[in-house]
């Protein structure tokens, strides 16, 4: 190292101390590390942990440095950082690399090396052990006339694998023509016994050498550099083949992990970039790389703390790992930047190298990511509110009466049962009351879909039906024609209904329907599917027409209207799903006595949850008995 | 598998084919696309196979009148085919057999 140089190293060493200590020495970092901790630890915004680090100083009565420098301190769990192993490996390249070459000196080979120097031999072996690359040292073996006859391997790199697969420490003490017989007479073979007779340097090739195995044979580009060392020929070894493949793995795999390596070095301020980090930086390799201070430039100003910390870091001796933008050409990178030294033994940083790793990419799709999750949690509020709103607007629409109904000569039971999923309450609705015409008008329908449009239409449907009932006609089929005009008008969902009319005077039901399962008649433990044409479902066709059927309600005979949700089931036929609903109502209708509603209305399962199910069932009246008991039997 | 397939025919008329269960989860999705396509290819007719449909809620019926209507807004004939029982019962309770063509033959009362 020249005076200037070593002056030059000492400057640039300087500097770097400069920047790590004024990074050291800010609050401002202390504070950022110590929230970035606590953040990291209890899993809370950093700026919340930032928050909490001032109550926690006001509290104590303390700057909120030494807190935070506390807090540092008892968080912190040291990394074992490479940095020891790293100046290590780099010791032991040091110290070989003064080893290594070795003088060009004239020596002439005694007669005989062959058994010469076992410890020279055994020498040779520790420096090849500590050297990188593939080397071979031979030595001579003469016959009793002195003539060169063969060569022996007397020390050979561990490293080292050969064409046969052969280890390095197995071919020591072997013979160059049994081992590698292609050899003797060719170049190598004329360069070893040139090199040993004017002690000169050698290169050979590259030159195809042909490697037999067995029966197979294969042709490689060898090159040699042998160099006389001591009583004994130093070959270094290259296959070109090996070289160029490796290369181009390690371009390969920095072009795929847009991955780029720099190193500066500071004893001689060389700085070298791989093909790729001019790539990242978008810069012609013909204008070398880019001087530190312009590539400091471009970090955003932004991320000054988080360049701050790292350089803190860096101090401490840790491998700084920091991704943080940079603006190059005009565009936003996100870089990744991986940074160690190797480090002389007292610990000061000889050389900085550093992986840089292009994570734009990966940081837009992270950023464009979080976006969606926002964008989606937005979303899932507000149709959590639209359900709430629905289920809250069918609650004011459609209050489910705790008891009973009365009405002339009829008592009636509803049974709301909502959507398991709160997403899916919507578009049940029923009607119990009397008629403008003092009839009694019974309905049960559902609007297809869910949510608030249909629980707009549903509130639609039912005053619209209340309304008309009261005002126009009490005719079931006349109902569903107006309701029917009403949603086909308003070109929205489809529905279905089933409207029933009870005359207290006559005991005549009537009955219509419009896409919607039959209501059910429950004489005595008979039940009978009050089935007819159905009419088309409301909202489908402008001008259906209705039909209304008509039968008569007997004393405790029980009409039960529902919703499909009580019998619909995607992998069940209606008939099947309809079963279990005649056996309930046969059940509790064969009981002697007037069939408690409630206990129906309870026992009825429903086949879907998923679905609303809407239940109305209506009981005639038993009369009270006549005064004279028997008078009209006779 | 498509849940629905639209093709035209070389007389104008537009096939559609709907397959596996027709529900308030991608009932909106399907009537769109059966939708635009009646509206923007304007066909003489339209047919909606549902052989491969194997369930239907009220949303999967509410397609089936949105295609219909779409259909009756460019004057075309609407048809729908081959259900099965189970989806025939369906239809059959929202009274539409008619209006899609499936109703049998006026039965001798």
């Amino acid at each position: 190292m020249t005076t200037d140089g070593h002056q030059g190293y000492l400057r640039r060493l300087a500097e770097l101390e400069a920047q790590i200590g004024s990074a050291r020495l800010s609050a401002d970092v202390v504070c950022e590390r110590a929230a970035g901790l606590l953040a990291g630890r209890i899993g809370c915004r950093i700026d919340e942990a930032l928050a909490h680090i001032r109550t926690v100083a006001a509290q104590q009565d303390k700057d909120v440095e030494t807190v935070a420098a506390a807090m540092i301190s008892a968080l912190e769990t040291r990394q074992v950082t490479p940095s020891v192993r790293l100046r290590r490996s780099a010791e032991e390249v040091l110290r070989v690399a003064h080893q290594a070459p070795k003088p060009r000196q004239r020596h002439r080979p005694a007669v005989s090396v062959d058994d010469a120097a076992p410890g020279w031999a055994a020498v040779v072996q520790q420096v090849l052990d500590a050297m990188p690359g593939n080397h071979i040292v031979l030595v001579g073996i003469r016959d009793d006339a002195g003539e060169l006859v063969d060569y022996r391997l007397v020390a050979v790199s561990r490293t080292l694998v050969d064409l046969s697969g052969t280890a390095g420490s197995r071919l020591i003490g072997r013979r160059v023509s049994e081992t590698y017989p292609t050899i003797v007479g060719g170049p190598v073979w004329q360069a070893w016994a040139d090199a040993l007779a004017d002690g000169q340097q050698r290169q050979v090739g590259p030159f195809p050498y042909v490697h037999r195995d067995d029966e197979q044979a294969s042709e490689h580009l060898l090159s040699v550099r042998v160099q006389p060392v001591g009583p004994g020929l130093l070959n270094s070894w290259v296959r070109f083949d090996e070289q160029t493949r490796l290369a181009e793995r390690i371009a390969q795999t920095e072009r795929l992990g847009n991955l780029g390596w720099g190193e500066w070095d500071l004893v001689t301020d060389a700085t070298v970039w791989s093909d790729e980090m001019y790539r990242i930086y978008e810069r012609d390799p013909a204008d070398g790389p880019l001087p530190r201070e312009e590539s400091d430039a471009l970090g955003l100003p932004e991320d000054e703390p988080l360049r701050r910390q790292a350089a803190e870091a860096f101090g401490r001796g840790e491998t700084i790992d920091l991704t943080a933008r940079a603006m190059i050409k005009g565009k936003v990178k996100h870089l990744r930047a991986v940074i160690d030294a190797v480090r002389d033994v007292d610990g000061r940083p000889v050389k900085i190298y550093g992986i840089i790793q292009d994570v734009t990419a990966r940081e837009m799709s992270r950023l464009k990511l979080a976006e969606v999750q926002e964008e989606l949690r937005a979303q899932q509020q507000s149709l959590l509110a639209e359900h709430r709103l629905a289920a809250h607007l069918q609650h004011i629409v459609l209050p489910i009466p705790d008891g009973p109904i009365e009405l002339d000569g009829l008592r009636a039971a509803v049974r709301y049962l909502p959507a398991e999923q709160a997403s899916r309450v919507g578009g049940d609705w029923y009607h119990a009351a009397a008629a403008g015409d003092g009839t009694i008008v019974l309905a049960v329908g559902d609007v297809a879909g869910h949510g608030l449009q249909a629980a707009a239409t549903m509130a639609q449907l039912r005053h619209a039906l209340a309304a008309l009932a009261v005002t126009t006609t009490s005719d079931p089929a006349d109902l569903l024609t107006h309701l029917n005009r009403l949603l086909y008008a308003a070109d929205a969902e489809t529905g279905t209904a089933a409207v029933a009319r009870f005359d207290p005077a006559t005991h005549d039901l009537a009955w219509a329907r419009a896409g919607h399962p039959a209501p059910l008649l429950a004489r005595a433990g008979t039940v009978t599917e009050l089935s007819d044409r159905p009419g088309p479902l409301l909202g489908a066709i402008r001008r259906a027409t209705y039909d209304t059927s008509t039968t008569r309600l007997d004393p405790g005979d029980v009409l039960l209207l529902y919703t499909d949700g009580l019998i619909e089931h995607r992998s069940r036929t209606l008939d099947e799903g309809l079963a279990p609903v005649l056996a309930v109502l046969g059940r509790v209708t064969a009981e002697p006595g007037p069939p408690p509603l409630e206990t129906l209305l309870g026992a009825l399962r429903r086949a879907n949850p998923d679905d609303d199910t809407c239940i109305l069932a209506a009981r005639r009246h038993i009369e009270a008995p006549p005064a004279a008991p028997g008078a009209r039997h006779g | 598998m498509r849940t629905v397939s639209v093709d035209t025919s070389v007389d104008g008329r537009l096939d559609v084919v709907l397959r596996g269960e027709l529900d308030f989860t991608n009932a909106s999705q399907v009537a769109k696309v059966v939708k635009e396509a009646i509206i923007s290819g304007r066909p003489s007719s339209v047919r909606v196979r549902l052989a491969e449909v194997t369930f239907l809620d009220s949303s999967g019926i509410g397609l089936l009148v949105r295609a219909m209507k779409a259909a009756d807004e460019v004057g075309a004939d609407f048809r729908v085919e081959d259900p099965t029982d189970k989806v025939l019962d369906q239809l059959r309770m929202s009274g539409l057999l008619e209006a899609f063509g499936l109703a049998q033959p006026p039965a001798d009362t």
